[in-house]
């Protein structure tokens, strides 16, 4: 019965602790509900239609915002790079339909004359050269390659799962491998998947 | 109990992982506050960011979040080197935005306000900061080349160049050495120094594996100087330290060769002092007479000509230090001890390595100029010891070529009159116990033993212990070769030198009758005869005849 007792009073701290980073898109750098740009005053609808969405990109959650035609990014490269990043892909491209810059913010739900484009830091622009890599093939034999990154099949991301589990979209390295863009628990700005005190969202996939 | 094996597991299993994957965190690189080191964050609690960021990096890989420096360096520079390092670049340059002390340690592209520091806004002073002036750290950023390997004859080429060493888009740089993530084997080496293995991986030294600077399991005996301050405490033996016993990569005490002391013989002093090496080399050179290598800095120059042209004596230019070794060789040639030294062989061609002891003396004793003068005036003159020595003199010392008189019946055995000398046999340390070689002797001219020089020398063993040590006394003083020996060297009181020049008589000067036994008359002493001669003639075996005048004895001439 103690034991019993126990257990239910971990369950439930540990459960308070989930609460504790209550998960919302309300009030983060994506809400977009108060923008003057976004004549909707609806937060989601700028990313999301329930009908009628673009199925250009594979999987994409019932997109509604216009993609962009970038075709060409530069990538980043590096000497000391295993992995061989190709042209962004999977949801990175959702991400970029408003962060390369070249897609207004108010193009969303057919409208393509929007005059808002992004600015300031969360402009990554279409040079990635200067970002970390993205949609890029992480395994395990990628990891025996570099030698400083964990098996991602095996590794826990500290979010309950693994790496794989939690972190990767069909085994890819994605924006979304760090950021959770409907988060502000993590960061109001950085909208990051799990704190990086003491570098911990680096260090997960980084054996440094 | 179950549970006692099941801890124990989980703890063995734990064990190799963090010796084989230790992370940034607990070395000095976690520059955050809760960092291992002294230099580190007043609350920043980030790692990755004091040197990466995710987003709006500089454009260089890996993402980096700092500013260039720049800063122009000084950069490393010697005689030996092939390489052509240029300002540093690649990876190098990245280190340095720390480490050369010229860039505010929290200053990250993405903060807006430098991260606050502990020990102050720049890399604190000490090893760690390696200023602008590179020229006493081992060079970086030069383009590692099958072409470079070559030239340098020493280096691995880079096909050979194997994880954990690395060259850096072919270029050699800190990273080759270094990985600021893991700091397994101290001062983040990518692989033990022990037995300079990391050194090794390039450092392809000819001879060195055999050599005893590169095998000797002899101990620091503790007392100061430490010969090795610059290595791990748990490196105790010269073969562990290697090549650091006398090299130190950064902040070296000298730029050239980027050794411990500016002083060469410093270098080596500090273990053939008594303190490592069997031997106390060091103490010799307080003698008197010395090769005194204490007297010149910086004139050594590693790639000098074999003949030297620029007068200075140093340990290296007799010793190869990646070469010597513990090895007996017989006369003329080279021992252990004299491995892999470049020399000027009889011809007066240069040599390396030399094959033959004596090539090393005439690196200098051979018409280099700031060479010792003759110290007895002579009928005959020559300060080219190598002329000297040649074979067809009409007598000399069997140094450079077998013996030209085959009657020399005062030898001692094993010494015959087909023996051959070492130029050490006669120079050299004073003392039995002293080490082998011309180090540094009580008696002038660096000789082994005493050789009385002066006119109206009493005859003892001790006067003439040197050339006793070879030729009989007791055959000398019962006139076997020469029947007035004792009446010269006894009676009159003549030094040898007064009529033998040990060394020999050039054959550009002397001839057979006239300079055979080495007899070339020291003009102080003896002057010319009543009949205006002062020559002496070889007529046969233990047979001639002298004119001259010598301690008033007008001999015009007198046979024997």
């Amino acid at each position: 019965m103690n034991k019993f007792n126990a257990f239910l009073s971990c369950a439930i701290l540990l459960a308070m602790t989930q609460f504790g980073f209550a998960q919302t898109i309300v009030g983060s750098a994506h809400d977009f509900s108060g923008q003057s740009w976004n004549t909707t005053t609806e937060i989601c609808i700028v990313c999301h239609t329930p009908h009628k969405a673009d199925v250009t990109v594979a999987d994409a959650p019932l997109w509604n915002h216009s993609l962009s035609e970038v075709l060409s990014y530069t990538l980043y490269a590096s000497g000391t790079m295993n992995s061989i990043p190709g042209q962004p892909d999977g949801s990175s491209k959702l991400c970029l339909s408003c962060h390369d810059g070249t897609v207004a913010l108010d193009n969303f739900g057919g409208v393509t004359t929007g005059s808002n484009f992004m600015t300031g830091d969360a402009l990554v622009g279409t040079s990635l050269s200067n970002d970390h890599p993205i949609s890029i093939d992480y395994d395990a034999a990628l990891a025996l390659a570099d030698g400083g990154l964990h098996d991602p099949g095996t590794t826990s991301s500290g979010l309950g799962g693994t790496i794989a589990e939690d972190m990767l979209i069909s085994g890819k390295m994605q924006c979304s491998s760090c950021h959770d863009v409907h988060n502000s628990a993590v960061g109001t700005n950085s909208l990051l998947l799990k704190s990086n005190a003491a570098s911990a969202l680096c260090l997960t996939c980084h054996d440094k | 109990m179950i549970r006692l094996i099941f801890f124990n597991l989980i703890f063995l299993m734990w064990i190799p992982s963090i010796i084989k994957s230790q992370s940034i965190v607990s070395t000095k690189h976690n520059l955050s506050v809760t960092g291992p080191g002294t230099v580190k964050a007043v609350t920043e609690t980030e790692i990755c960011l004091f040197c990466h960021t995710p987003h709006n990096s500089r454009p260089v890989a890996p993402l980096w979040n700092r500013n260039d420096p720049g800063a122009t360096y000084t950069l490393y520079t010697s005689s030996m080197l092939q390489a052509l390092p240029g300002q540093p670049d690649g990876s190098s340059i990245l280190c340095l935005s720390c480490h050369d002390g010229t860039v505010a340690l929290g200053s990250v592209l993405s903060r807006p306000t430098a991260i606050n520091m502990s020990t102050g806004t720049f890399m604190p002073a000490g090893v760690s900061n390696m200023t602008t002036n590179l020229s006493n750290d081992h060079p970086v950023s030069f383009a590692y080349t099958a072409a470079l390997a070559t030239a340098d004859g020493q280096l691995m080429p880079p096909s050979g160049i194997t994880p954990p060493v690395s060259l850096d888009n072919g270029r050699m740089q800190c990273t080759s050495c270094h990985d600021p993530h893991k700091n397994i084997y101290s001062d983040f080496l990518v692989a033990t120094s022990q037995n300079s293995n990391l050194c090794n991986s390039c450092h392809q030294r000819t001879y060195w594996t055999a050599s005893t600077h590169g095998s000797s399991t002899r101990t620091w005996n503790g007392v100061a100087p430490d010969p090795w301050p610059y290595t791990e405490p748990a490196m105790t033996t010269v073969a562990q330290n290697a090549c650091e016993s006398c090299h130190n990569p950064h902040n070296s005490g000298s730029n050239v060769m980027l050794l411990k002391y500016q002083a060469e013989e410093s270098n080596c002093n500090d273990c053939h002092n008594g303190n490592v090496a069997s031997k106390n080399v060091a103490a010799q050179f307080a003698k008197t007479y010395r090769h005194n290598i204490s007297n010149y800095t910086n004139v050594h120059i590693a790639n000098e000509p074999a003949a030297v042209t620029n007068m200075h004596v140093e340990c290296v230019d007799c010793h190869n230090p990646h070469a010597s070794r513990n090895q007996a060789a017989v006369a003329p040639n080279v021992n252990g001890f004299l491995t892999g030294v470049k020399g000027v062989n009889q011809s007066g061609v240069a040599v390396n390595p030399a094959v033959f002891a004596y090539e090393i003396c005439y690196r200098c004793h051979a018409g280099s100029p700031g060479a010792p003068t003759p110290p007895t005036p002579r009928i005959i003159v020559q300060n080219n010891v190598r002329l000297e020595f040649a074979s067809g003199n009409p007598s000399y010392h069997s140094v450079a070529a077998a013996g030209v008189n085959p009657n020399v019946p005062s030898l001692i055995a094993p010494w015959t009159s087909s023996s051959r000398l070492y130029c050490t046999d006669c120079h050299a340390s004073d003392g039995a116990s002293s080490p082998a070689g011309p180090h540094g002797s009580i008696y002038p001219h660096i000789l082994k033993r005493q050789y009385s020089t002066a006119d109206n020398t009493t005859e003892s063993a001790a006067a003439y212990a040197l050339c006793y040590g070879c030729h009989s006394r007791t055959s000398i003083l019962n006139d076997v070769s020469f029947g007035e020996h004792s009446k010269h060297i006894v009676g009159e009181r003549t030094p040898c030198n007064a009529c033998h020049d040990p060394h020999g008589i050039s054959s550009t000067q002397g001839n057979s009758t006239n300079n055979s036994n080495l007899i070339n008359f020291w003009t102080t002493i003896v002057s010319n005869s009543s009949g205006g001669v002062r020559r002496f003639d070889d007529q046969g075996l233990y047979r001639g005849r002298c004119y001259l005048t010598c301690h008033g004895e007008n001999h015009n001439p007198l046979s024997y």
